[in-house]
């Protein structure tokens, strides 16, 4: 497999920290998901966030990325308070400062590689052509440009997390947030896909996982956050495998 | 069975929306079909039972006795099944001035012994018959409440040849057969000029030639020119069906759009719910259910909501028929009846549900095959979309990313795009129809409006206070002097009998600017009369009476018998009830020595452009006090209720379709819920999200609107006809020439309105749905 070498768009890192959450807590009703919690990434760490199901990782990552909003706290993403911001304004930082990537992939099943990769750029307003051929130099940089024009239903789980990456990284992201990226792919492809999250990192990519594959976050992160009924229960750092 | 009503309540439950688009589109579908069954029952079934428990007459006949004798006519029994009569006939006009009623009117007297009989049992619904001489029943619609009300009810006696009589009751025949009945003892003194008889006959009597050729049975034995007259029972019974069978053809229309709007969204919303809940099938087969179970869960779960809009719109239906069946059997003698009958409620409570079932079977049974292991793995895996190459395309254009998605996205599922098309296109066509339908009922007001005359002038009668001096020569005269008079038709209208027709006519013996007026500019067929000797009749009359241009028509009017050409076909008539066009020379001809009293004349006027109405009816009323004059534009009652009608049904129509719409869209919103969470994640803004969905369903708004104004156009220009056709009327072709391209634009952009009306709100939800429940709920 092809190193990610290439990919030499990730941005400087001019911020000392570009994730701050101070006091979040989120509540579903009755139950607290996260319950004051508080961590700083700062830029090029690879983080990865373990615990038992339902201990709040995945609404940590949903707090960061702005997909969910905190019942309480602050979250500050890339310098700017995204707990604040109103939907249009959320959507559009997504856009320019966060990379996304989901254990089902969550491709769309209408457009091949090429354009499901493409479709995050044209989002910013680029025109199709320039995108098409962005898109076509990352899923290169993965190894799949050969694959750019199948559509997701004929891609195996490992092409289709890579065609997830090269989604998440065409718009040049701060940060790339990965939820239990190995979690639907065999070993073989879970391998690949650890491959390239530590290349992405080795070249100033900032990461956060939220995994409880134990490999992965000792592949990849240097740093771990362990959870517990909503807390941090443990943080420490990694010496990468 | 209790589980299978457990998962189905559960199922309406967890489908909010869909289940009250069932239960709306259930109640509009049953509301319009309601109306319609009502309104088709209503068409012939008052008359036919009135019909049938008077024993009424298939033909009413007069003979003339010098030719043919009593004993003649009652050994004629050839193709007779039962019979009535003889008894002596003879027309007399009422000489009763100051009797609203009866004053001028020519009534057709009978001398009969008893109300029975073996055909034409009339209904003596009020006093008692006239047994002696010097009594007298006089026939009237059994409408109490109108007749209490009414001059009728001050009508005591009848006077004729300077006989007076007393009236001892009041009795309704179906069959038309007289205006009044005296004792036998009675009617040699006024002198009978014709023995009628009653005839009903065995065979065939459908249609006119069939009782025309029944009735030359019996005359075939009887000494040349015995029959006088007759009269059909079909012509009485055309009359009774002509105005609901007006509203027919169009209520029929709506109703059937709607049916099938209903059938197409319930297959929608069914089918969807079955794609949406292909796990939930699967898990309730793998709990337990079988497949007959599975489909009775998703039947059940339409039938309720079905069943919960068919109930009120079955109430709503019947009460909304209840006025338009009262207005339209008023007067006909048989408005007691008017109303819904049980037959019509059940169709109502019954039918919608049952269509709506029946849509449902289909989709359903795809949860019928499927395997637990099939549906519950569904979901969970990529799915294998569809239009891919048009996607692709659209991915490639320079359309804004939102829009181009939205456009593709009615590919992904061609069934449902197809059916929401459908929905749509009933919508545009509905809208087109309704439109078209407007402005032809319109145009026929405009019509009316523009040969009516603006301004109607009559002398009021001295017993309602100031009355005009003047003649009506001298009444023309003030008129065509007052600023702002364009041209004055003064008409002097009364009933006159014609020979072969029991029932009177109306006739309009005009002079002045009669033709000018628009008359003539409105003719249908032939030319306008030049001579005392010709007549033009209005398109209604011509057909309820059966007249062909060219017929030689004998009136008799106070004595006096003329014959007349038809030379003239008009679509309107002087407003009130229609009659035909005559010469004011022509009365002279028919009665020279008629007394006319100022009282009796109708001026109509039309004023120069500019001229206010309203100022120029003050004004007449300032120059002469006596002079009673009023604004007659507008007031078009078949015009309103059409129209209104019309735009109510097709605003309930397109509030279904968008219904169906917001169904359509909610269903994709469920089925992309991951491809919006996604779309989302990488930064699509919740404005883009709406462009995208509402876009899906825009585009097909416009497909529908391009090809559905084509078939609301050829829905008009078939039902219209069909409208005129059951009302009597011909159509003059400017009736058909509604559509002008302003019209035809908006009309176009109609299709675009209800989908995004249907489409905003399950778009804006798209637009809030929260991202983490979405894309971590795998």
């Amino acid at each position: 497999m092809p190193t990610a070498g290439g990919l030499r768009s990730v941005p400087a890192m001019t911020r000392e920290t570009i994730v701050r959450l101070g006091g979040v807590r989120k509540e579903y009703g009755e139950t607290v998901a996260l319950d004051d919690v508080s961590l700083e990434i700062r830029p090029g760490e690879a983080v990865a966030v373990m615990g038992p199901s339902g201990c709040g990782k995945s609404t940590l990552l949903n707090m960061i990325a702005g997909l969910d909003r905190p019942t309480g706290g602050t979250v500050e993403v890339h310098g700017e308070r995204v707990d604040e911001m109103s939907e249009t304004r959320l959507a559009l930082f997504r856009r320019h400062h966060l990379g996304m990537i989901f254990q089902f992939f969550n491709l769309l099943d209408d457009l091949p590689a090429l354009d499901n990769v493409a479709l995050a750029a044209q989002l910013t307003g680029s025109k199709p052509g320039p995108a098409r051929r962005r898109a076509l130099e990352l899923l290169d940089e993965l190894g799949i440009a050969d694959r750019r024009n199948v559509y997701p239903a004929a891609l195996s789980g490992g092409e289709r997390q890579r065609v997830a990456v090269a989604r998440a990284l065409i718009n040049r992201p701060a940060l790339l947030l990965a939820d239990e990226p190995t979690g639907a792919l065999d070993s073989r492809a879970g391998e690949q896909v650890m491959d390239l999250l530590l290349d992405l990192n080795q070249i100033g990519q900032t990461l956060l996982i939220v995994t409880h594959d134990e490999r992965l976050a000792h592949r990849c992160a240097s740093r771990l956050i362990e959870m517990s009924d909503g807390r941090v229960a443990r943080e420490s750092t990694l010496e990468r495998l | 069975m209790r589980a299978v009503w457990r998962a189905a309540r559960a199922a309406v439950r967890r489908r909010k929306v869909q289940t009250a688009v069932i239960a709306l589109v259930a109640l509009f579908c049953t509301a319009t079909g309601v109306v319609s069954l009502a309104l088709l029952d209503a068409a012939s079934a008052p008359f036919d039972r009135a019909f049938a428990a008077q024993q009424g007459a298939h033909a009413v006949a007069a003979y003339d006795p010098v030719r043919v004798t009593d004993a003649q006519l009652t050994g004629a029994t050839t193709g007779v099944s039962g019979m009535s009569g003889p008894f002596p006939q003879v027309v007399v006009e009422a000489e009763n001035p100051g009797d609203i009623f009866l004053a001028g009117r020519p009534l057709t007297v009978v001398g009969r012994a008893d109300p029975g009989g073996a055909v034409d049992r009339l209904d003596l619904w009020r006093g008692r018959w006239a047994t002696a001489a010097g009594e007298v029943v006089l026939a009237s619609e059994p409408h109490v409440a109108d007749f209490d009300s009414g001059p009728q009810s001050r009508t005591t006696t009848l006077t004729v040849n300077g006989v007076t009589l007393r009236v001892v009751g009041w009795a309704f025949s179906i069959s038309g057969s007289a205006d009044a009945w005296v004792a036998p003892a009675q009617i040699a003194a006024l002198h009978p000029t014709a023995t009628q008889m009653l005839y009903r006959f065995t065979g065939d009597v459908t249609t006119r030639e069939a009782v025309t050729a029944r009735l030359s049975g019996v005359t075939t034995g009887l000494p040349g020119g015995a029959l006088v007259a007759a009269q059909q029972y079909l012509t009485l019974k055309e009359k009774a069906a002509a105005e609901p069978g007006t509203y027919l053809p169009f209520l029929s229309t709506f109703g059937v759009l709607g049916l099938l709007v209903a059938m197409i969204i319930v297959g929608n919303v069914v089918s969807g719910a079955v794609v949406s809940g292909i796990r939930h099938i699967g898990v309730l087969k793998a709990i337990g259910f079988s497949p007959g179970q599975v489909v009775a869960v998703y039947l059940t779960m339409v039938t309720v909501p079905a069943v919960a809009g068919a109930v009120p719109g079955t109430v709503l239906g019947a009460f909304a028929a209840q006025p338009m069946l009262s207005d339209t059997f008023r007067g006909l003698g048989f408005g007691q009846d008017a109303g819904a009958r049980p037959w019509v409620w059940a169709a109502g409570l019954i039918g919608v549900p049952l269509i709506v079932v029946l849509a449902a079977l289909l989709p359903a049974r795809r949860a019928h095959r499927l395997s637990a292991a099939e549906a519950i793995s569904a979901g969970s895996t990529q799915r294998r979309s569809r239009g891919l190459r048009v996607q692709r395309a659209l991915s490639g254009t320079r359309l804004p990313r939102a829009v181009g998605l939205g456009l593709g996205l009615p590919f992904a599922r061609p069934g449902r795009t197809a059916l929401t098309l459908a929905t749509l296109l009933l919508g545009v066509t509905t809208v087109t129809f309704a439109g078209g339908l407007s402005g032809s009922v319109v145009r026929v007001a405009e019509i009316g409006d523009r040969s009516g005359g603006q301004i109607g002038v009559r002398p009021q009668p001295p017993a309602l206070g100031v009355s005009s001096t003047r003649t009506d020569t001298e009444v023309e005269a003030l008129l065509r002097g007052l600023p702002g008079t364009a041209r004055i038709g003064v008409f002097y209208t009364h009933e006159a009998s014609v020979a072969g027709m029991s029932e009177p006519i109306m006739i309009n013996f005009g002079r002045g600017d009669v033709a000018a007026l628009g008359y003539e500019a409105q003719l249908l067929d032939g030319r306008w009369m030049t001579g005392p000797d010709e007549i033009v009749a209005p398109t209604q009359l011509m057909n309820r009476r059966g007249f062909r241009l060219g017929d030689r028509i004998t009136i008799e009017l106070g004595g006096g018998r003329s014959t007349f050409t038809l030379v003239g076909e008009t679509v309107r008539g002087v407003p009130g009830p229609e009659g035909l066009f005559a010469e004011r020379a022509a009365l002279a001809r028919l009665d020279p020595d008629r007394k006319l009293a100022p009282a009796d004349f109708f001026y109509q006027v039309q004023v120069t452009d500019g001229t206010s109405l309203d100022g120029y009816a003050g004004a007449v009323r300032t120059a002469d006090p006596g002079l009673y004059a009023w604004n007659n534009t507008g007031g078009d009652e078949f015009a309103t209720i059409v129209t209104g009608f019309s735009t109510v049904l097709s605003i309930l129509l397109a509030a279904v379709t968008a219904l169906g719409v917001l169904n359509t869209v909610a269903l994709n919103a469920l089925d992309r819920r991951r491809d919006l969470g996604m779309l989302k994640s990488i930064g699509m803004t919740p404005r883009q999200v709406l462009t995208m969905m509402v876009t899906s369903v825009a585009a097909l708004g416009l497909a529908a609107g391009l090809l559905g104004i084509p078939i609301g156009m050829l829905a008009h220009r078939f039902i219209v006809p069909l409208a005129g056709e059951a009302a009597s009327m011909r159509l003059p072709a400017e009736v058909m020439q509604v559509w002008h391209p302003g019209m035809l634009g908006l009309l176009a952009l109609s299709g675009v309105a209800i989908a995004v009306a249907g489409a905003l709100l399950p778009a804006r939800s798209a637009a809030r749905l929260t991202i983490a429940q979405v894309l971590h709920n795998e």
